[in-house]
């Protein structure tokens, strides 16, 4: 009697699934957040009202809880939710569905057989939208609004061994503002911040969404090009440096001109880390600032 | 009064409790297999009883020739009670986010991968240490409540156990293993630890199962 109304009060989804993933109990949190009442879904295949849910991973779950009896916890990072409820939107959170941490165990008979498991669904949109607030902080350039050095190279080295593992290609572009010094020297440095954004936004609108720009240094940047091999990255490069000498940028009613330096790289056999793929795009910008400036080089 | 660790269970208790490891672990990688999809391979498992202070060195001991380590640990209650420690040399997670997550819709662009290397762990940890130590227990006429696995990657064995996990005036049976799952290039080593206090009724346990072999 006591255990029956908890069931109904907690503040948390509890569904009870026999052998064939029917519905044995949905509770009272589950009907508010789900709109489908208990009395609907009952000895029904959860998958009729959720098909989410037949998917390898919480099927192999599944399987295992009855098979062994054990615990089964289905965090937020990688599963994101098990049930797609609609959630109250959050200040600055983009989250479409309630994001959710899911546990799932065993219920036995008198006999200790496992006949039934039980899942658990609570809500952490909230912490998670201030999980992915802080992110944001601390993977960003306050400047300019692209991703920050630190960010850049975890990346970096994470996509390296990507590559490493599954011999996807992978470009690097560095890249940096020609005389950057002289336009802070001339028109300021509220100028010269004004350009590094307007730089950083160009650039940024000329990559594509799976790209990674960050800046890297005072006007220096870092494009980590994914899936692309050398000519692709040069083509990319080359777009880049074009579309900036082409740009005026209009500071408080001066317009400003200015150009990139870049060097490319990619992952290629002599190429055994993630540093000797920088060093090597390092390089190559070099080079392009002693032929000249506003060019590309690999 | 110093405590008489190698008493805390007899030969023969030893030897039966061997045995029953054996068949649980056994059941356990063919349910993995046929249940789950999962082939793993698990070695004879060894039994050794040693003062709980010396646990912490003897599984660094253990796992030293893997250099850095991915480790994942959790906690089990019943009337057998204690920590199970799953232990690969670094990198094990990465070679199987592609075992466990094979043709799921799983985004790779929004989550790092050190994060799927984890959540990955805490899947595989979840799953092998639940089978052996559930199909244990199960033999044993126990039913246990498990923690949330917490898996921690690149790690010195040093630094991933705790000195304080451990009743240091306890007696620890270590339960161990080896682990390798099959068509994958991954390996690693299970270690189930349940102190004096579960001693008792092990005891009890095993007798039981004793005197119907009798």
């Amino acid at each position: 009697m006591i255990f029956n109304q908890i069931f109904d009060m907690v503040n948390l989804g509890l569904v009870i699934l026999d052998k064939e993933y029917r519905v044995y109990k949905w509770n009272r949190w589950m009907e508010l957040h789900s709109g489908i009442e208990a009395e609907k879904i009952t000895g029904q295949p959860v998958f009729d009202f959720f098909p989410n849910l037949n998917n390898p991973s919480f099927l192999r779950n599944c399987k295992s809880v009855f098979t062994f009896g054990n615990f089964s916890f289905f965090s937020q990072k990688l599963h994101k939710y098990f049930f797609p409820f609609k959630t109250e939107t959050l200040i600055g959170s983009t989250f479409e569905y309630m994001q959710q941490s899911c546990t799932m165990g065993p219920l036995r008979d008198a006999d200790n057989n496992i006949q039934y498991i039980f899942l658990s669904v609570q809500d952490v949109t909230e912490i998670v939208a201030y999980e992915k607030q802080l992110f944001m902080l601390s993977v960003k350039d306050g400047l300019t609004g692209i991703y920050n050095r630190r960010y850049f190279e975890r990346r970096l080295k994470e996509e390296f061994e990507r590559h490493l593992r599954y011999r996807r290609p992978l470009s690097l572009i560095i890249l940096d503002i020609d005389f950057f010094k002289k336009i802070n020297d001339k028109f300021g440095h509220q100028c010269g911040d004004f350009i590094l954004k307007e730089i950083s936004r160009t650039i940024s609108n000329n990559l594509r969404k799976i790209d990674i720009l960050a800046r890297y240094g005072g006007e220096e940047f870092c494009c980590l090009i994914l899936e692309a091999q050398l000519p692709s990255a040069l083509i990319i490069a080359e777009r880049l440096r074009k579309t900036v000498a082409e740009s005026q940028f209009n500071f408080k009613g001066t317009l400003i001109k200015s150009s990139i330096s870049l060097g490319v790289s990619s992952v290629q056999n002599e190429i055994n880390s993630s540093e000797a793929l920088l060093k090597k795009a390092d390089v190559a910008l070099y080079k392009a600032k002693e032929n000249g400036r506003n060019r590309v080089e690999s | 009064m110093k405590a008489d660790h190698s008493s805390a269970l007899s030969t023969e208790q030893k030897e039966i409790l061997q045995e029953v490891m054996n068949i649980a672990f056994g059941k356990a990688s063919a349910d993995l297999a046929d249940i789950i999809d999962i082939y793993v391979a698990l070695s004879v498992p060894n039994i050794l009883i040693m003062p709980a202070s010396k646990v912490k060195n003897y599984i660094e001991n253990e796992v030293k020739d893997y250099g850095i380590i991915d480790i994942v640990k959790q906690q089990y209650w019943g009337e057998f009670k204690g920590i199970a420690f799953l232990i690969f040399s670094s990198g094990a997670g990465k070679k199987l986010i592609s075992l466990f997550q094979k043709n799921e819709n799983l985004s790779f662009d929004s989550e790092p991968i050190d994060a799927m290397e984890k959540e990955t762990l805490v899947e595989v940890g979840n799953i092998l240490i639940g089978a052996c130590v559930g199909k244990l227990a199960e033999l044993l006429g126990d039913i246990l409540t498990y923690s949330p696995p917490v898996a921690m990657i690149e790690q010195k064995p040093a630094d991933s156990i705790s000195k304080n996990t451990f009743d240091l005036n306890c007696t620890a049976i270590i339960l161990k293993t080896v682990f390798r799952f099959e068509n994958e290039d991954v390996c690693g080593n299970l270690f189930l630890t349940t102190s004096n206090k579960s001693i008792h009724w092990l005891k009890k346990a095993l007798n039981k199962i004793l005197d119907e072999y009798e």
